[in-house]
């Protein structure tokens, strides 16, 4: 008999909690310290601005990317949307449009994108990891196509979303990122509409017989997923100033990364936005770090994937400890 | 007699409250013992500590003799502890064939068999629980739930299974299905398995067992040897009784005034559903409790959720509060004023990661807001309300609904669809699975429901609660309503005959 183990499971319990809570904090205050020790430059205000200003359209997905998690879902398709979508901006802007024009024009494209995927599974019932892999090879080939071999270059569509833009002397695209994610705080945290999303993630036939509306909710979310896509298409496009084949692919798995490093459950009903933006954080001082301290940037990809699989595997843990203390 | 299971001094802590204290059993071979007690007394943590799936802090146990500590349920299993639990767990996409081939039975034996050989162990196997070898190729999801309990004993009954522990077997079963249940169960105990209830429902006492241990607080408050209602409810603890003392249908009184103004909150005609049901009417006045009874596929539950927009039907009509109403979708049916409370607790009713405040206000958060914006003082009053109405047991509300115990999860999914604004309530299994205690207190509510003038269609296994509840009692068989009593011509034995007679 091994009297303890129980007490034991129940420390394990609340020692796996803190893990997940104290986490991200700590990997973030670590590798700051880490890279400020080995490389100067690292923490210059130079620097750190421009690792605010290039995880912009990272960040906006990320964001998106966080309520469809939440819900219960996930988009596999957000690197390929980004690139088809920059594929029109960048076209749009060749034809000397009225900048504002050619925003809403991005945002109305990556909220219709949104909405298709959102439609195959709120319609079809496809699932929604399934429908999204299916949607990243057709925007994928869909770039290829309309790419054409023929790269299209643009200027940022206007200075307020490039890196240039200033506002209180900080780069206006990092407000834009604070100002979205701190909404969608509000939004998640202190509306009706945010509590429904946390509900479906939670339990979607408990949510759909106490008279959610589910559907709505789903669309109005894969809809904001769609419009930040949009948007980040605009700022991604302002960063690097050309759209290729493979435009934006690496934003998939980033952002999914970052919502999960940051905490939200992939199983749905759990977790948080701000959070996110911490994840984003890590990835990114992540990359620029190991560039400016001469580590090959190549482990990263080992980094990034490793802490995923402890985030996941941490709330596996958590999971089947509070089954085993509350009973099968 | 040869002692199969002891226990000696068994202790268990979850944190500051004692799951059990100083529990010393021991069960005979052959014998049958029923443990009982309220929510919380400690039975289901002891199970668990003999299947295996908790260890205890202090204690030992020996089994047949030797020492017994196991660390899973598969060591426990092994060595000749099976556990059947309540919610049948098993694998609804496989074929009955496949869901036995996944037990200890047929696991143990090693290397490649043929097609032919496995079917022939299988049919043994099941016949053990009276069944047909024909079942072995349906699909498990095809069964009725009592095929399913079956197959799952048959599943853990292996030749040298000493102990079986059956979780509150009979809660999701009909009477008829339990009686067969409890025939199967008696003939493995003849045959030198000792067995070990747990279990909620007082009228099957007599059936189940010949020792009754009766916990409470985690501790043996007392032994019988006869099922004596008075005295296990003395032990464990309940002030309120529930000897089924026939009281008076509650709002009988108001009924027979209702009658007389004739005020039906709904009207159903002529309700056919392809497969399901056929041809099914009734009313439900407002204040009045109506009952449903039928076995498990008589189709009770699906005419009610056909009420409430969740399945499609082929034809007939329903007048909802003088006006047709359309079932479309539960979203609808919710705006309309129906209310559903759900049979399946876990998978249906609550939301794990939201907190029991959160889980109560979650049906009016429509009305919680202003534009948009949850309007916080609001939503603490109205949880704050329904927790002490409904006397739910908690230090605080923001805990999440996880931490609450079954009978207090369901106290919160009742209050949830009360403070809606339903005048229909349409109730499935409300008191499934749960304490005495707590089972009368969801009585109390669902009666005051009733007085306030709403509308409440019950439909429940558990006849004691049909009686003492219902005004108006339906039976269904097949699909069709085959029997209707009203008010004193309540009585189980007539609804229980009406429900099985024609099966013959």
């Amino acid at each position: 008999m091994k009297p303890s183990s129980l007490k034991t499971d129940e420390r394990t319990l609340a020692l796996l909690k803190n893990i997940q809570v104290f986490m991200l904090p700590v990997l973030l205050v670590f590798s700051l310290i880490l890279f400020a020790t080995l490389s100067p430059v690292f923490l210059t205000a130079a620097n750190l601005t421009n690792v605010a200003v290039n995880s912009v359209d990272l960040a906006l997905v990320a964001a998106g990317l966080t309520l469809i998690l939440l819900m219960g879902g996930i988009d596999v398709s957000t690197g390929f949307a980004v690139g088809l979508t920059a594929w029109f901006v960048g076209t749009l802007s060749g034809l000397n449009l009225n900048p504002y024009l050619i925003l809403v024009a991005a945002i109305v494209i990556g909220a219709t994108i949104g909405l298709f995927n959102g439609s195959l599974t709120v319609f079809f019932g496809i699932p929604s990891i399934v429908a999204t892999i299916g949607t990243a090879a057709i925007y994928q080939t869909l770039l290829f196509l309309l790419w054409n071999s023929r790269d299209v270059f643009a200027e940022p569509v206007t200075p307020f979303l490039s890196g240039s833009g200033r506002w209180l002397g900080v780069p206006t695209l990092i407000w834009l990122v604070l100002l979205i994610y701190l909404a969608l705080h509000v939004v998640l945290t202190k509306t009706s509409f945010g509590r429904s999303i946390f509900a479906i993630g939670s339990n979607p036939e408990a949510a759909n017989l106490i008279g959610l509306k589910i559907r709505r909710t789903r669309f109005i979310v894969y809809a904001t997923l769609g419009g930040l896509i949009g948007l980040a298409a605009v700022t991604y496009l302002g960063r690097v100033g050309v759209v290729q084949a493979y435009s934006g692919n690496e934003i998939t798995f980033l952002a999914i990364a970052s919502v999960v490093v940051g905490g939200t459950s992939i199983l749905g009903g759990e977790g948080s936005i701000l959070r996110t933006l911490g994840g984003v954080a890590f990835i990114m001082i992540l990359n620029n770090g190991s560039v400016l301290a001469g580590v090959p940037s190549i482990w990263n990809g080992v980094v990034i994937g490793s802490i995923i699989l402890l985030a996941v595997s941490l709330k596996g843990a958590v999971v089947i400890l509070e089954r085993k203390r509350s009973g099968i | 007699m040869n002692e199969i299971l002891t226990s000696r001094k068994l202790s268990k802590s979850y944190g500051p409250t004692h799951a059990l204290r100083d529990v010393s059993i021991s069960i005979t071979q052959g014998e049958k013992i029923a443990i009982l007690g309220a929510n919380g007394a400690g039975k289901s943590t002891l199970m668990k500590v003999f299947s295996g799936a908790v260890q205890p802090d202090n204690g030992t146990m020996e089994l047949n003799g030797s020492s017994y500590a196991p660390k899973t349920p598969n060591e426990a299993i092994v060595k000749g502890v099976s556990t059947i639990y309540q919610e049948p767990f098993f694998f609804p996409h496989l074929s009955v064939l496949e869901n036995l081939l996944m037990g200890q039975a047929m696991q143990a034996r090693k290397g490649l068999l043929s097609l032919k050989e496995l079917t022939k162990q299988a049919s043994e196997l099941i016949s053990q629980v009276s069944l047909e070898p024909k079942i072995l190729k349906k699909n498990m999801s095809s069964l009725s739930l009592a095929e399913q309990q079956l197959i799952l004993i048959a599943r853990s009954v292996d030749q040298n299974v000493k102990l079986l522990i059956l979780d509150e077997p009979t809660t999701i079963l009909t009477d008829t299905e339990a009686s067969r249940l409890f025939a199967i169960v008696d003939n493995l105990a003849i045959s030198g398995t000792s067995i070990c209830y747990i279990t909620h429902r007082f009228d099957e006492l007599d059936r189940v067992a010949d020792r009754f241990i009766v916990m409470r607080d985690g501790e043996i408050s007392g032994e019988l040897q006869e099922p004596d209602k008075a005295r296990i409810l003395k032990m464990m603890g309940t002030e309120t009784s529930m000897t089924s003392s026939r009281a008076m249908p509650p709002a009988m009184a108001q009924e027979s005034k209702l009658d007389s103004n004739g005020s039906e909150m709904l009207t159903v005609s002529n309700l056919t559903a392809q497969g399901k049901f056929n041809d099914v009417s009734f009313t439900v006045g407002s204040g009045q409790i109506v009952g449903f009874y039928g076995l498990i596929g008589s189709g009770r539950t699906e005419v009610a959720k056909a009420i409430f927009g969740e399945l499609p039907l082929q034809s007939g009509s329903i007048n909802f509060k003088g006006k047709p109403f359309v079932p479309r979708s539960a979203r609808r049916s919710m705006e309309a004023g129906l209310a559903y409370l759900t049979e399946d607790r876990k998978t249906q009713g609550i939301f794990k990661f939201l907190s029991i405040r959160e889980n109560i206000t979650i049906s009016i958060i429509a009305r919680l807001q202003s534009f948009g914006i949850i309007k916080k003082p609001a939503e603490i009053e109205a949880s704050n309300q329904a927790v002490s109405r409904h006397a739910i047991k908690t230090q605080d509300v923001n805990n999440l609904i996880t931490s609450l115990s079954g009978g207090n999860q369901q106290k919160v999914l009742l209050a949830r669809l009360l403070i809606s604004n339903a005048e229909l309530f349409i109730l499935d299994e409300p008191t499934r699975g749960i304490d005495v205690k707590t089972k009368s207190e969801i009585h109390d509510a669902i009666i005051e429901v009733a007085r306030n003038g709403n509308a409440v269609l019950l439909i429940t296994s558990e006849l004691p609660e049909l009686v003492r509840l219902s005004d108006v009692v339906h039976v269904l068989r097949k699909g069709e309503i085959i029997a209707s009593y009203s008010n004193s011509a309540i009585n189980e034995k007539d609804i229980l005959s009406s429900a099985t007679a024609l099966s013959a």
